[in-house]
């Protein structure tokens, strides 16, 4: 989480928008002018160049297409200044530098529920981008403080290394909340209208508050805690609350009119996100987030429980095995493998399961269908010999 | 920052390993790790680091953590992490349980580096049974890479649960020669692996 509050912050931070109407239009040709500017465009440039080299950059084409796809359906011709780049990290989020990178994080594919509300979060991002937030911010922190305790922060190192950040730039962090909040909200504001533009349903900006909170609740109630999502938190203090947000974007997709029939597009999100699902679920699983992973896989499943949903939901249960979750992972997997479509590893985990649970025979058969169906299992010394097989 | 320096070790990546204390480790003699009954006679000098990743487990490297390190877990018990806590109330990691089959045990530890490194690169590359300190037990190789760094890493484990606790020596090192460098060191090191009683 502490990892999540600061790629917000980061967010924020290399984000950031002008309150007041700024008369400098941001596009390709936009040069940064005064010093503070360009020393932010410098360190954003050396951030992005490594990026481009990084093994978490998602490359798909067929991914990178679709989402630029829609980002550019939203703003035009604008679409050219942006680089889109798609990060593999399980925690919901994006951010956006003042040089036109933008960032989306895999986690956050499996929290939007269709192609308008991926749509909000880039308008949102977008709108940053073009308030020329990250400026306004970068000026106010340089008026704060000593520029060099942020340059530890802000290289995108950010987001794997929350561990490093110190108490005092915790601090700094926290005292410009108030000036970035503003700026939240105007982002939230132009994301709205980017969506009604592009003829998405502005409902889906606060469908997507309303989720994030339903997860709150989700990981909370599976860890016997109470939820946070009415808790300002770290970094999350510098945004407006979870409830306020979605109030105020709701409110503001009440009277913001749509051209047309306001779509959602869920089919086509699915669709463009279906080869990732089964490596994006697997990252959500091993989080050891039991809760809102529960709740993230019931979604995927609206339109049907299929073979690798119930796998995925074995794995949920299976690593977690406390109560009757062995039992109960058990039957998951062996509704999975009685569909044709199956992955291999659902046998993996029906064996595993029931072997755990003291079931040798029956978790020795599977895992033995196991082997045969997947002969160069990378695991095979080991699950042969628990399968009682010569390796 | 003192956050940070919980992570020696896998983990070490996010260490300031300068702040810690370095202890030298004769070669050839037998000494016990982790503060258990687990002791081990290295075959060449190393270097145990002052700090500790957790109640039960210590780190040791030969040429700096980010370049190599094994850490040894001496003993983990039932319901409890490998490691201390990164963020217990937001991030809580996985605990071992007694009951555990050994792939159980190879997900523990993926689960467990996940959530405390901040990487969705990682996985388990090959798990097989191997002898460990006169005990059945097991080996498996794992790579994975750290986001801010992107310097892919290569890893080899070998332990066994004894007693319903969870004994385990890792070693890790970039992929690009530091791994096989290191490697036979590490795996000497394992064999002469002896599971006694706990020194007071």
């Amino acid at each position: 989480m502490k990892r999540l509050l600061l790629s917000l912050g980061l967010s924020l931070f290399a984000s950031s928008a002008a309150l007041a109407a700024d008369p400098i239009v941001v596009g390709k040709d936009y040069v940064p002018t005064d010093k503070d500017e360009r020393g932010l465009w410098d360190i954003m440039n050396e951030e992005e160049r490594k990026l481009k080299t990084s093994s978490f950059v998602m490359r798909d084409p067929a991914l990178n297409a679709y989402v630029r796809g829609v980002f550019c359906k939203m703003v035009g011709p604008q679409c050219a200044d942006v680089r889109i780049y798609l990060v593999r990290t399980p925690y919901f989020n994006a951010a956006m530098g003042p040089n036109g990178m933008m960032l989306i994080n895999s986690g956050l594919f499996l929290r939007t529920r269709n192609e308008a509300q991926m749509a909000a979060i880039i308008g949102h991002e977008f709108t940053h981008y073009t308030g020329r937030h990250s400026v306004r911010l970068w000026k106010n922190i340089r008026a704060k403080t000593d520029a060099a305790a942020w340059l530890s922060i802000i290289p995108v190192a950010g987001w794997a290394v929350a561990g490093a950040l110190t108490v005092a730039q915790l601090g700094i962090m926290g005292s410009l909340g108030a000036f970035s909040r503003d700026m939240e909200r105007e982002a939230d504001t132009g994301s709205i209208s980017l969506l009604a533009k592009a003829g998405y349903s502005p409902m889906a900006a606060s469908n997507v508050w309303a989720q994030l909170r339903d997860e709150m609740d989700a990981t909370a109630a599976a860890r016997g805690k109470k939820s946070q999502k009415d808790k300002a938190q770290g970094m999350m203090a510098s945004h407006p609350s979870t409830a306020e947000r979605m109030v105020d974007l709701k409110a503001l997709a009440e009277k913001t009119p749509v051209v047309g029939t306001p779509v959602f597009n869920r089919d086509p999100y699915r669709a463009a996100l279906a080869p990732h699902w089964a490596a994006f679920v697997d990252d959500q699983i091993k989080l050891n987030d039991f809760g809102a992973t529960e709740l993230l896989l019931a979604e995927l499943a609206k339109e049907g429980w299929t073979a690798e949903l119930l796998f995925a939901r074995g794995e949920l249960y299976r690593t977690r095995a406390k109560g009757d979750d062995l039992a109960k992972a058990t039957g998951f997997y062996r509704e999975s493998v009685a569909q044709v479509d199956a992955p291999v590893e659902a046998w993996r985990g029906l064996g595993l399961s029931l072997l755990r649970g003291g079931q040798q025979a029956d978790g020795q058969a599977a895992l033995k269908t196991y082997l045969e169906k997947r002969p160069e299992a990378s695991d095979r010394a080991m699950i042969a010999m628990m399968a009682g097989v010569p390796k | 920052m003192r956050k940070s320096l919980i992570f020696i070790g896998a983990v070490s990546l996010i260490a300031a390993p300068a702040l810690a204390g370095y202890k030298l480790m004769p070669q050839g003699k037998s000494v016990a790790v982790a503060k258990s009954g687990l002791t081990v006679a290295p075959d060449r000098p190393w270097n145990k680091i002052g700090q500790r990743i957790g109640k039960n487990a210590e780190t040791w490297t030969l040429d700096g953590v980010k370049l190599n390190d094994v850490t040894f877990y001496g003993g983990i018990a039932n319901d409890t992490t490998l490691f201390r806590e990164v963020d217990k109330k937001n991030r809580p990691l996985p605990r071992f349980s007694s009951t555990m089959l050994i792939p159980d045990i190879a997900g523990l530890f993926e689960g467990s580096y996940r959530v405390a490194v901040g990487t969705s690169l990682m996985s388990i590359d090959s798990i097989e049974p191997a002898n460990f300190a006169g005990h059945q037990g097991f080996r498996f190789t794992y790579n994975f890479t750290v986001e801010n760094e992107d310097v892919k890493r290569n890893g080899e484990a070998r332990g066994a649960i004894v007693g319903g606790k969870l004994y385990l020596m890792t070693f890790e090192a970039p992929t690009i020669h530091y791994f096989e460098r290191g490697a036979p060191a590490f795996r000497a090191m394992a064999e002469s692996a002896k599971l006694g009683a706990v020194k007071k």
